[in-house]
């Protein structure tokens, strides 16, 4: 695959797509944009499935990934949400799968994914306290000890 | 009347034990709802706070079963932020002890599903050879599980003339053996009327639902990592990507055994083709700003690790995909329709180790009341319902 192929199919800047090595592609795009940005990249040849969703906590922001993976590729799709108002829009329409990976941030880093009919707890306990999400940098383990009473 | 019966938790096996809320019309399954996170053990936020050496062997314990796939995966995730070029000798051996964790996880993998039908010898015969293959292991690593073999750089044991000759002997056997499950699982009555068109997903399902490893595979999906993004040594030696059309428990089985043999081919060619030279570079402690990805075929599918450094010698950010997350929903997917006595079939037949599955507990829905059901019992209720209604 190549950079010019990504921006035709995508219709966005040539600066916001970037080429790490051969077979990786890195592309920014705005929030609004996820879902025809997925849903074209998905139309392309040799799409095969979408392998995961990364989010990481970025300061302010919280900045969500797309790993969509391709027989000759893999093309990472990166979306920022500020930390005040986590909201992005769910692409479980689109592709079944991420059905999970979208529970697994909401449970994570409380992102909402406005769109997912089921955000229930997937991996944090039962009884978990709101508000805390684990993986944001300043929960860190002693302040996630501490709001849990103190044990482990 | 419909039932709830919620399915697990303990689960040890598999290394997040699931729980699957099921609800039952007569003796269909009309509706699946998985929970995870039991042993959620926070290797994510743990990563934050160890240096990437530490996290060679924390990320060796992921899984315990394809616990190679996952350190030679985070291995190279840190070998591309470091831009450092390992040996091609390492690449081979590491090809070599992929290849070899592939098939002790799929003779495992035989062996539990045989036991899921109730077929106690090939449970054992399958464990039996498996031996073979960990003995091998223990051989070149010093260890039977969590191999300890890769390593930021490399890898930090390396084949030797002496030991390639035992290996091609064991591998000669291993490969008649698994001529023998070829015939066992293609001819044997019991076992074809518990797996074919049992636990059935479409293609097209299985594309939507973003499945991975065998479980595509059997679907008729080529979908293989190392077919589609070679690495260690994967580009230099020939192998096929087995698929099956069968988009059932069997199909999953037949690939698998094939997968047994092509896992044997790759391993001789590599063992006659692996150059000489040294088997590690030295790796900084530090590593450079930076991103990267680095998907690994493991032996049950795709598995993806992303790593944020930040300059320093602890990750910024590292995450980690491994199959069985990715597969959850094609099994939910199986799971509808099938029928109660074959729900442990089909969920062996993803391979997350339902052998150790504990307890159940039957709910009825119009009482109320509460049945509860240890793993034994759902699995000698399955073998009697087969034996009553087939004489299996």
């Amino acid at each position: 695959m190549r950079r010019s192929e990504i921006r035709k199919q995508l219709r966005i800047r040539a600066r916001n797509i970037i080429v790490q090595r051969d077979r990786r592609f890195f592309v920014n795009i705005e929030k609004k944009d996820l879902k025809r940005a997925i849903r074209r990249l998905m139309q392309m040849k040799n799409y095969t499935h979408l392998s995961t969703i990364t989010a990481l906590d970025v300061g302010s922001m919280i900045e969500v990934i797309y790993h969509v993976a391709f027989t000759d590729a893999l093309v990472s799709v990166k979306v920022q949400t500020s930390k005040d108002e986590p909201i992005i829009p769910s692409i479980v329409d689109l592709i079944p799968g991420v059905a999970l990976y979208e529970r697994e941030i909401h449970d994570l880093f409380g992102v909402e994914f406005e769109g997912n009919p089921d955000l229930s707890p997937l991996l944090l306990p039962d009884g978990w306290p709101e508000g805390v999400y684990p993986l944001r940098k300043w929960w860190s383990v002693d302040r996630v000890l501490s709001k849990l009473g103190g044990k482990r | 009347m419909t039932f709830e019966i919620p399915f697990g938790p303990q689960h040890p096996a598999l290394e997040e034990p699931i729980n699957f809320m099921f609800e039952i019309e007569e003796e269909r399954v009309v509706n699946v709802k998985p929970r995870l996170g039991y042993v959620h053990r926070g290797i994510e936020k743990i990563a934050e706070n160890r240096n990437y050496q530490q996290l060679v062997y924390l990320s060796e314990r992921i899984c315990g079963i394809c616990s190679f796939a996952h350190a030679s995966c985070y291995s190279q995730v840190v070998e591309e932020l470091l831009d450092l070029k390992i040996p091609e000798r390492a690449k081979f051996i590491r090809t070599i002890v992929a290849e070899m964790e592939r098939i002790q996880n799929h003779y495992l993998w035989l062996g539990l599903t045989a036991k899921e039908m109730g077929f106690e010898t090939l449970f054992m015969y399958a464990w039996r050879d498996r031996e073979t293959i960990i003995e091998m292991l223990d051989m070149i690593s010093g260890k039977r599980v969590n191999y300890g073999m890769s390593t930021i750089g490399g890898v930090r044991r390396d084949i030797t003339e002496p030991m390639i000759k035992r290996m091609e002997e064991s591998l000669n056997h291993l490969e008649a053996r698994a001529e023998y499950y070829t015939k066992v699982c293609t001819k044997d009555p019991s076992i074809l009327k518990r797996t074919v068109g049992i636990g059935i997903l479409r293609p097209r399902e299985a594309r939507a639902l973003c499945a991975v490893g065998p479980t595509a595979r059997a679907s008729g999906i080529p979908r293989d990592v190392r077919a589609d993004e070679p690495y260690a040594a994967y580009g230099e030696i020939p192998f096929k990507v087995v698929t099956y059309r069968g988009c059932d428990v069997a199909s999953r089985m037949y690939v698998r055994i094939d997968e047994i043999k092509e896992s044997i081919k790759i391993i001789r060619y590599a063992l006659k083709n692996m150059p000489e030279g040294p088997i590690r570079v030295k790796a900084p402690m530090r590593v450079p700003e930076g991103e990267a990805i680095s998907r690994v075929e493991a032996p049950r599918g795709e598995n993806l690790h992303f790593l944020k450094s930040n300059g320093t010698d602890k990750p910024e950010r590292w995450k980690i995909r491994a199959p069985t997350l990715a597969n959850l929903l094609s099994l939910c997917r199986m799971l509808m329709g099938v029928n109660l006595a074959d729900i442990p079939v089909v969920i062996a037949g993803i391979d997350p180790c339902i052998a150790c599955a504990e307890r159940i507990a039957l709910i009825d829905a119009k009482t109320k009341r509460l049945k509860v059901w240890e793993g034994k019992d759902l699995w000698r209720y399955a073998n009697e319902w087969y034996r009553k209604r087939y004489g299996l």
